[in-house]
This record gives structure tokens, sequence and C-alpha cells, in this order.
């Protein structure tokens, strides 16, 4: 493996990506912002649910949590703050809950994160209404290449972590729980403690992401900051890209937006149809995602 | 692929031009006028899309039918680039972006629903693009800089907790019960009513709220049976206004006053409840009633979409294509003068006059709609009513 | 209060709700027992049966409860189609087989995408509704319209009918064993092939006819099926994966969190106290209320 190519190559990327704004099209930059969002956050997901095999259907919880702690602090904290605040809030919430939900394997994990997050969501949609907030407006956002950069640096992040958490004997011992647990703790790996970090860790750029696009949006009502939906498209996205390579989230990212500029116009639903049947074929015969299309030492032409 | 559908459309429009009278020749030689928009084909809002996109289509294919567009000294027919936004705002601003800046439209419709018009906003703001706004209704609105968005709601949520209060005065109502689903516009509403409500004298006996995804209420309106009260009040969505009807109608809550906020308007609701929609009071400013061009936009909607317009988001979707139409007649394309068209004009709408004061159409006045034997009335303002408010006597 | 909670508007509400949503739930469990699969699409076999049934009334003028026999034929076809191509699937490799039922959570919920916007794009994602029986029968001191005391009753009866099936039907006791022991049942002499089409079968069937006796309550659209989906997991997993008689148990257990739950606080909370109690009792007992299987895959 050529690690000064690849690093080469990322360096190379990233300031290929760094200069989208100079092209002074807002348009390329917010596309470039939806490929770095799905990036950071399928990347973020892969961090635990690729590697351990515990796949979180609830990841949108992080998500919305970093979204409602930016908002409700707007006015109150600047962006520079509350952002890195939202991250830390997400990870202290996947520490909170994580103990106790990481017990359950399996499709009974599938459907208790998913539980999880809807009962977060309409915690915080009793808790809006209890303070006479249907929903929240929020002025003088910061502009669209700031956003840029901080989600640029963002999907860095996630990609760095994600390459980090596979190159260490926290990514060697999620492997071995993937693979058989009761035989991965007899080995020694401390599964608990592992499960738990890797889940931490992978809440917390989802938290900052949330909190980042809750800034574009400029607008905050919790069934959409927590709609179930982006779980599923992180999801997609990794599983497409190959969730075992740290390669895969960002191919699985490039494709699916690309996917929707190309058929978002004339044929929106067909959108959704394609994205269903890519889910179905990649889980079916090409587990390994586009990833395991390629040869394993090369980096991606992407 | 997009290439090849502009193709096809332009294919198509210039066998339209060579089928049209010699007169309009000229206009047709200039290439379409592109209006663009996004539209919430998929996600949580699909549902109450179509009311929206089936005003735009009619209103297209009208003004084509008409030889285009009319703007200073010329027309141009009309195309639309519209992108699903898949109910989510953030991804409407970045639609919105690209229209602009990508596309390069040469108009904007609107998108649907409060967030996704608030999260477009600032981008129009930031390329001074002025756009119609239809399908919102919230205060927050208010706290848009004005000057490139305007609404042509008269559903803002103050004025219909001040309507909806001197109704109530006015028919001798002294009691009510309040539900309220907790999702914005409900919310909203219930905040400006409370105090209106004490003000006029009148009695909140039971005031509750309930979650969007609410499935049986049958706890909630029995406490509201005990009660007794004159009116109920249900500041409800499409998705659980037919639920309260049907359990409201098993539990025979008598009063004679039954307000239903948004979901009677829309042509299933009758026909899924039958009889016991009748009677139901709703928001709503709008009948075919109103003047001519209502009836005759009544009659087209329901030829070609085979079902009824929704009252309230059909309407709205509709009316901004009117203004719109108009100021361009009057400014063009250019977007200093029309947004200067727009803010200081008057337009004749399906929905009357309208006028615009800030971000606000101040002309419209907010009003209620009566499901009477299964047509809807408007009862308030007494100015424009085509019927009498008619007592709830049973189910 | 104690009058709103003593009475039998409130108990039907409780045992409507739990009558439907266990109908619903029986049939993804049957499918996730024998064939280790967990159909998210189950939802939008529920949403086709609301459709057909939705069309068959009002283009044709069928009754609802005479399009129950049609929705369950499609269903079952359906359910056929489905049992043919997976287990071709299986038969063709064995790795196939590992990693679908790993993951046909995922499979299944781009599937149910498809199928939702497929849906959207032939019938429009306007709502529909017709209305079916609507005068008002009373039953003790509960006041209750015809369309929904028939679509309870049927779903109540349709319950019973498939447990009794798994009890006492030889072909149910199949099914039974395969559910509790795969090898051994097929050591015994259990056609496995046959009976997990026969789950398929029955799984959509039922899932079809909740469709149709949905529709007489309430409105049908493209998107109704994924709340219908996740209320059926929430009381499949509350119950025990592959346990029918817990899924039972769980409907009811849900229908009475859900209207007397909101009867003592407020419904406000409706949907926290649904989750709430989902996961504290997932968490308290990870193989749900009746299961008895560790939960390994």
């Amino acid at each position: 493996m050529s690690t000064h190519r690849d690093a080469a190559l990322v360096l190379a990327a990233l300031a290929a990506a760094a200069a989208v704004p100079a092209l002074g099209s807002d348009y390329w930059t917010g596309l470039a912002i939806t490929v770095l969002m799905w990036v950071a956050l399928a990347q973020s997901w892969s961090v635990f649910s690729g590697l351990s095999g515990y796949v979180s259907f609830g990841h949108v919880v992080f998500y919305g949590l970093g979204a409602y702690l930016v908002v409700a602090s707007w006015d109150r904290l600047p962006p520079a703050l509350s952002v890195p605040l939202a991250a830390l809030a997400a990870a202290a919430f996947a520490l909170a809950i994580g103990a106790p939900v990481l017990r359950v394997r399996g499709p009974y994990f599938v459907i208790l994160s998913f539980g999880v997050a809807e009962l977060v969501k309409f915690v915080v949609i009793a808790v809006e209404a209890a303070a006479g907030n249907a929903s929240r407006l929020i002025l003088r956002t910061p502009e669209i290449d700031a956003i840029f950069y901080a989600m640029l640096a963002l999907a860095a992040a996630a990609t760095a972590l994600a390459w980090g958490a596979r190159v260490t004997r926290l990514g060697q011992g999620l492997r071995a729980i993937r693979e058989d647990e009761v035989a991965a703790e007899t080995l020694g790996v401390p599964a608990a403690r592992y499960k738990l970090a890797a889940l931490a860790l992978s809440a917390a750029i989802p938290g900052a992401v949330g909190g980042t696009m809750a800034m574009r949006a400029t607008y905050f009502e919790p069934l959409q900051a927590f709609d179930p939906m982006v779980s599923f498209t992180m999801i997609a996205t990794a599983v497409i890209g190959g969730s075992d390579d740290v390669r895969g989230p960002v191919l699985g990212a490039l494709l699916l937006v690309l996917l929707s500029e190309l058929l978002w116009a004339g044929a929106p639903q067909l959108y959704m149809v394609v994205l269903g049947v890519l889910v179905v074929v990649f889980v079916l015969y090409l587990p390994d995602g586009l990833c395991g299309r390629l040869p394993a030492a090369r980096a991606p032409r992407a | 692929m997009t290439t090849r559908r502009r193709f096809i459309q332009g294919a198509a429009a210039s066998g339209l031009a060579a089928a049209l009278p010699a007169r309009l020749a000229r206009a047709q030689a200039q290439r379409p006028l592109r209006i663009g928009f996004s539209i919430a084909k998929t996600g949580i809002f699909a549902a109450a899309a179509p009311s929206q996109l089936n005003a735009y289509d009619l209103w297209r294919s009208e003004v084509n039918a008409r030889g285009g567009l009319a703007l200073p000294g010329a027309r141009r027919t009309v195309e639309f680039v519209q992108y699903d936004d898949q109910s989510n705002p953030s991804q409407a601003a970045r639609i919105y972006e690209k229209l602009i800046t990508d596309d390069k439209v040469d108009l904007l419709l609107a998108p649907w629903g409060t967030p996704t018009h608030i999260a477009v906003a600032p981008v129009l703001e930031r390329f001074r693009f002025p756009m119609i706004g239809n399908t919102a209704a919230s205060a927050k609105l208010r706290e848009l800089k004005p000057g490139n968005i305007w609404f042509v709601t008269a559903a803002f949520p103050d004025r219909v907790a001040a309507e909806l209060t001197k109704m109530l005065q006015a028919n001798g109502v002294k009691s009510v019960a309040l539900v309220t689903n907790v999702l914005p516009f409900g919310k909203e509403i219930k905040g400006f009513l409370e105090p209106a409500l004490k003000a006029a004298g009148i009695e909140v006996r039971v005031n509750e709220e309930y979650p969007p995804d609410i499935k049986d209420m049958t706890a909630l309106l029995t406490k509201v049976k005990q009660a007794a009260p004159d009116a109920v009040l249900a500041l409800s969505y499409p998705s659980d206004s037919p639920l309260y009807v049907r359990q409201a109608k098993e539990l025979g809550i008598a009063a004679p006053f039954q307000f239903v906020m948004v979901g009677p308007g829309i042509d299933f609701f009758p026909k899924l409840l039958g009889a016991a929609a009748n009677g139901i009071v709703t928001v709503g400013h709008w009948t075919p009633a109103r003047n001519a061009r209502a009836k005759a936009f009544y009659d087209a909607y329901v030829a070609r979409f085979k079902e009824r317009p929704d009252y309230l988001d059909s309407i709205e979707s509709y009316v901004s294509c009117e203004v719109l139409e108009q100021a361009v007649a009057k400014a063009g394309t250019d977007r200093a003068r029309l947004r200067e068209a727009i803010a200081q004009g008057e337009f004749e709408t399906i929905n009357g006059k309208i006028r615009f004061k800030g971000v606000e159409n101040v002309v419209t006045p907010t009003g209620f709609l009566q499901l009477q034997d299964g047509v809807l009335q408007q009862v308030w303002p007494s100015a424009l009513a085509t019927a009498q408010f008619r007592p709830k006597t049973g189910w | 209060m104690l009058e709103t909670l003593a009475a039998g508007q409130l108990a039907f509400a409780a045992l409507a709700l739990g009558a439907l949503y266990g109908l619903i739930a029986l049939g993804l469990n049957l499918v996730y027992g024998t064939m280790r699969l967990l159909n998210v699409a189950h939802g939008e076999v529920v949403m086709l049966g609301g459709y057909a049934t939705y069309w068959a009334f009002t283009l044709a003028g069928v009754p609802p409860l005479a399009a129950v026999a049609l929705t369950a034929a499609g269903g079952a076809a359906r359910g056929a189609a489905a049992a043919q191509w997976h287990l071709r699937r299986l038969l063709a490799s064995p790795r196939a087989a590992a990693r679908i039922e790993a993951n046909s959570l995922l499979a299944f919920f781009g599937l149910s995408i498809v199928v939702q916007n497929l849906a959207a794009l032939a019938f429009s994602s306007t709502p529909r509704g017709y209305e079916y029986l609507p005068a008002v029968i009373r039953i003790g001191d509960a006041a209750v319209t015809g369309a929904r005391l028939a679509a309870v009753a049927l779903a109540i009866a349709l319950c019973a009918a498939v447990l009794l099936f798994l009890r006492r039907h030889t072909f149910g006791l199949a099914m039974r064993a395969l559910i509790d022991h795969r090898a051994a049942a097929a050591v015994v002499g259990v056609d496995v092939d046959r009976v997990q089409r026969g789950s398929f079968v029955l799984g959509f069937a039922t899932a079809a006819v909740a469709g149709t006796l949905l529709s007489m309550t309430e409105q049908v659209s493209p998107f109704m099926g994924f709340p219908v989906t996740i209320a059926a997991f929430v009381v499949v997993i509350l119950g025990g994966l592959g346990r029918p008689e817990g899924t039972i148990a769980a409907a009811l257990v849900l229908g009475v969190v859900e209207t007397y739950g909101v009867a003592l606080t407020s419904p406000t909370y409706r949907s926290i106290l649904v989750y709430g109690v989902f996961v504290l009792l997932l968490l308290a007992r990870p193989q749900g209320l009746l299961g008895r299987r560790a939960i390994v895959r």
C-alpha cells in the first residue's frame, strides 16, 4: 500500500474541495455542502455501525439534537461555540444511552435505535410545545461560504476519524465483535467499552453537522430535524459506497448526490425509486459497495 | 437527461408556434420564459403538494393557451423548471440557488409550506430575486425582511384567532373546548386565541394539545364531551381532522359550533366523512362564488383534475401566479422593476383584489367556510358570505 | 376522570387499536419466524390493500367487506411471488442466504421506498377516502360507527383464526415447528420450503386485509405504510420475534398504553408513552414480552 500516494490524493481532494467557493457559484457551493454533509454523516455512521455490525437506524437523533442545541442557543452563543458544543452534547448523549442500548443485538438493536430516535423526537416536540414554541426561526446566519468551510472541516474530520478507527486496536476489536461478539470477548476484546467508545465517536460529528445545517435552513422544526429519512440516507450512502472502506462513504455520497442531480428535475419520485433499487441491489449483490469493485490498494479516482 | 427534456419541450413549443396565428409569431420566435420552483414531491409534505402543483400546471396551460405570458410589448410561452425538495427546507434553499444561478430562470414560484418559504427567503434576499409566497402562514413570516418575498395568504395566525373570536361572539358562543395539534400553525393560532377568547369573555373549558401522529382521540374527546362547551375548536391538520370528526360523531359531541382547522377544504374530506362533515367550520377565504374568475378557475380545475381544488393551498398557489402574471405584464422580468410592481401594485385575482404592505396581503379578509350539504360556503366575514352560518345539529 | 377510565368507549378504543396492530404485526412476525426476514415493506402491502379496496369501492362499487376476499387473494399472490423470488435466491447461494438474513431489514427498506414512490407516481400522493357504514351503533355505553365496528370485529376474528390455525391445523403446527426449531423441523419431515411459502402467503394476505380494514376508517395515501410498519415492528419486538401469542399480547398492551396512558396524562405524551414503553421494555427484557430465545441472529 503506497501511503504517500494516498496522502497526496487526500490532500489534492481536500484542496480541490476547498476551491469550490472560488467558482463563485452558490449552486456549486450548495451542492458541495450537500455532498460533504453526507460524507460526514456516512463516515460517522460507519465508524460505529460499519465496523461493529450493530446497524443503527437512529443516527438522526444526534443530528437532530445538534440542530436543536444550536438553534436553541442562537443569539446567546456564537456558532463557533455552539457547533462544537453540539458535537459534545451528541457524544455525551451517546454515552448516556449507550450502556443499556448496546446490550441489545441484531434486529432488536436496529429497531431499538430507531425507537430511541423517535422517542427523543417526540420529547423535543413536547418540550418545545410546553415552552410555547412550535418552530424556531434563526436570523443573521453565516454566509454560505462559511457554512461550506465548516462542513468541509467536518467531512475531513469524519474521514480522518473513520480512517483512524480502522487502523487502531479499536477498529480491530470492533471487527472481531462484528464477526462473533462472544468469541471476541473470550479473546480479550473489551466489547462493552469498545462499542460505547465507537458509538460516542460516531455521534459527535453528526451533532455538529446538524447544528451547521440548521444554520443553512434557518428554521427549526423537530419533525424535520429528526426525520428518519436522514438515518436511512446515511446508511444508504455508506452501504452503496462500501461501509468497511474509508473511501466508501465518499464514493456513496458522490454517487447519490450526482444521481439526485440527474433525476430530480425530470423525475423526482424516480430518484427515490432508483435510490431504493440501489440499496436493494447493493445489499443483496454487492455487499462490499462500490469499493468492493475497486482494487484494494488503489485509491479511487473520485 | 435534462438537456433531452428541454429539447423535447422546445420541440413541442415550436410545434405549437407553427399552429398559432401569424400575429403571435413574433412573440413565439423568442425562447420560452422559464419559471422555476421546488416542489415537495416526496417526504413528509408530499401529500399536500399536488394541490399546489395542480394550480401551477393549470395556470401554465391557460397562459400558454392565451399565446404566452404577456410582457410589455411581447408574449412568451411559459416553461417550468421544477425540482423535488424532498420536503427538506435546506434542500429547497439549494434548489432556489440553483434555479437562480445555474438554470438562470426568468421568474420564480413558491415552494410548499412555511418552513420551506422561510428557508428560501435568505436566498431571495441575497440575489434580490422577487417571489410571491403562497402556502405559508405564520406570524414569523413578518420577521422576514420585506422587499423580495410577499405572502398572498390571509391566514396569518393572529388574524385567524381574532376573526374566529369575533365569529364565536357573533354566534353567541360562551364556552369552548380547544384541542390543538402541536405542529406550528396550530400552536401559533392557539397562542393568539387564548388571550383573544379571554378578552371576549369566552370560557375555555378544555384546553389540550396532541401530537401529530395521534391515532385515537377517545380520551381527549370524552373530556370535551363532559365539558359540554358551546363550541369545539379543533386546531387540526389534514391527517388528524377526519379522526376528530369520526370520533366526535361516535361520542355524539353536540356542540353547535365545530371548527376543524385544516382539512375540510380538501376534496377527500367530505368523500371520507359524508354527512358527518356537514356543518363543520374551517379556515378559508375563498369560494367559487367569489367572482367570475373564481368560477372559471373552479370549473377548469375540476374538469382537468377530476376533483375539487384545495380551498386553501390551490387557491393561494393560483393567486400567486395571477399576481406574478399581472406584475410581469407591467414590469417585464427586470427584477428591480418587478419588485416595485409587486410591492406597489394592486391585483385582480380569483380571490378578489390584492395589495401588499410589507410582506403581507392586506386586502383579503380572513374568513371561515362551512360545509353545508357537501358544499363549502363562505360564512364569515359577513361581507363576503355566500350563506348564513348554520348551527351543527347532529351527525 | 374515573368515569372516563371505566367507560366502555375507552375500552373499545383500546381494543380497536390493539386488534388492528395485532393483525398487522402477526403477519410480519410469521414471515420473520419462519424465514428470518424482517419485512420492512410490510406496511406497503397494507397500503396496497387499502388502495385496492378504495378503487374497488369507488370504481366498481364493491363493498369493502366483500373486497376483503379480493385483497386477501391479492396479498396472497404477492406473498407467493415474494417467496418464490426469495427461495430461489436462497437455493442459488447459501452465502446470499446468510447475507439476506442479516441485511433483510435494509433491503426491504429499499424495497418499501420503491413501492411507496411507485404508488405515488401511479395514484398521486393526495390522500383518498370513501364513506362506508357511517351509522353509529351502541354497544353498552360505547358508540361506534358501523365501519369501525366491522373493521375491529373482523380484525379480532382474523387474529383468532390465525392463532387457532397455528395451534390446531397440521400446516400451522408445521409453521410453529419451523419457528421454534428450524433444524429439527426439517429432520422430522416438515417440508420447510412449502411451510415457508405458506407463511409468506399468510403474512402478506393478512397485511393486505388489514389495509382493507384501515381504509374503511381512515384515508389512504402512498406513504401511509411507513408508520404502520413502525407500529407493527414495535409490537413484534415487544412480543418477541417469532412468537405469535406474544404479538397479540403486545398489541393489546400497546392499545391500552395508547388510550389509557393518554387518558391518565395528556394526549401530548402519546408518542412519548408508546416509544418510552417500547424502549424501556426492550431494555428490561431484550427478548420481548413472551420471547424465550437468546437474541443472537
